[in-house]
């Protein structure tokens, strides 16, 4: 059989096995590997041949499909167990095929509605609204992730370090986190509940980096300790709220 | 309030490509119900879907925005002679079709069901801000979860991903007919 093609047009190996079931007319619920194996190792054979790149995933099932070849060509000492074998690869690789089948169909719904909504076409928020905008009091702990919170912390980290950007400094005394959980939660005693702090407010007193982790860390800390609450507004500025129980 | 109506509908001009969201709408006419902002938004998107109207009220990943209608594009077209018209290759839908139906998912998963390496496809994708990564799966390697973005259900005219159509191909159940006569 003579082949048209170029690789360039499958998107990979099992769209090239899907394209060969198809023209051989096979049946990819009840596949025929003999027939499927040999027509893609023709077909790479050929490509070879033609002296075009092929890419390394096309041969890696080629290896695949010439080891169940070669498997059926060996004399079979063991016969049951290398039925189960071949049963098993025919398996796997239909339940593949059928997967990517199933996606490669999606994928095409997809593409007529990519088309579709590429003919309309809408208009940017109006010109002023970037003046107008004030910073919203967004419900505090809603739709915020842990990670929000870790990324806000590395700004602040960086812009502690653009402040001082050729300080160095010897701390003698190592903080703990139990430490400034209590000098945190001395400063915070003066307040009462719902008392709105930032996080750079707090760190005020912060001579070190240090020290701004363990704030950081404190306030972690309070926050599982339900002592505050916390949200984060426009800007990645942190605010912690104080809550009764500090 | 005179005209609630024509304030949602300058509202929404007002947005833009962001659109607006129910609860937004909410939050600035406190004095509505839902249901009557649910009645006065249906009675826009019917107003505008009249051919006497240049746009009409989409709704995609729950937020609503004006489009200029189908029937617009071929003049638009003359208008900007340059009209970059954005397309994706079918490996890009092919893998954007995977994340969609099963995200969160790993590189690794996605590569599993492609039988292609989609290192550089995801990135594109990601650029395009068409999918997102964040968070990371809990296993060895910490690998990178995909998921797809608001952007992604505008692109496609979804509301949501429930709108997607099922997966399940006829010939998948004539599969599993065959297999109940045979037992």
């Amino acid at each position: 059989m003579e082949f048209q093609i170029s690789i360039d047009q499958f998107e990979g190996p099992l769209d090239l096995m899907l394209h060969l079931i198809k023209t051989n007319k096979l049946d990819l619920f009840d596949l025929d590997m003999n027939v499927l194996a040999s027509q893609y190792i023709a077909y790479i054979t050929q490509m070879k041949e033609m002296q075009l790149e092929i890419a390394s995933e096309y041969l890696s099932e080629l290896a695949g499909l010439i080891e169940y070849k070669s498997r059926k060509l060996l004399p079979r000492n063991e016969a049951v167990i290398e039925e189960e074998y071949e049963e098993d690869q025919r398996q796997k690789l239909v339940a593949r095929l059928i997967e990517y089948q199933k996606y490669k169909e999606a994928s095409s719904f997809l593409k007529i509605k990519y088309e579709d909504r590429q003919r309309q076409f809408t208009r940017e928020p109006s010109s002023l609204i970037e003046e107008w905008s004030k910073p919203k009091d967004e419900k505090i702990g809603k739709g915020q992730s842990v990670h929000e919170l870790s990324k806000a912390f590395e700004r602040v980290l960086h812009r502690l370090a653009l402040l001082q950007p050729y300080q160095t400094q010897v701390t003698i005394r190592e903080m703990s986190v139990d430490e400034r959980v209590e000098q945190i939660e001395r400063k915070l005693s003066n307040y009462k509940k719902g008392t709105v702090f930032s996080f750079r407010a707090l760190c005020e007193d912060c001579t070190s980096i240090h020290m701004v982790i363990m704030t950081f860390l404190a306030i972690l800390d309070m926050i599982h300790d339900r002592k505050m609450t916390y949200r984060i507004e426009e800007g990645d500025h942190i605010y912690v709220t104080k809550e009764a129980r500090s | 309030m005179n005209n609630p109506k024509a304030i949602i509908e300058g509202l929404i001009f007002m947005a833009g490509e962001e659109g607006l969201t129910k609860e937004q709408i909410h939050s600035l006419m406190d004095d509505l119900s839902n249901e009557e902002i649910n009645t006065l938004l249906k009675s826009i998107e019917e107003e505008y879907q009249k051919d006497s109207k240049g746009f009409e009220l989409a709704q995609y990943a729950s937020r609503y925005k004006f489009i200029t209608k189908e029937f617009v594009y071929p003049y638009g077209e003359k208008l900007f002679e340059q009209f970059k018209k954005a397309t994706l290759s079918q490996a890009a839908l092919e893998t954007l079709a995977i994340i969609a139906y099963r995200q969160p998912i790993t590189r690794v998963e996605i590569e599993e069901v492609r039988g292609v390496n989609c290192e550089m496809m995801l990135k594109k994708l990601q650029v395009r801000g068409l999918i997102e990564a964040k968070d990371h799966l809990d296993t060895i390697g910490k690998p990178l979860l995909y998921q797809v973005t608001d952007e992604f259900l505008d692109a496609f005219e979804l509301e949501n991903l429930s709108e997607l159509p099922s997966l399940e191909t006829k010939e998948v159940q004539e599969e599993l007919f065959a297999q109940i006569k045979e037992e």
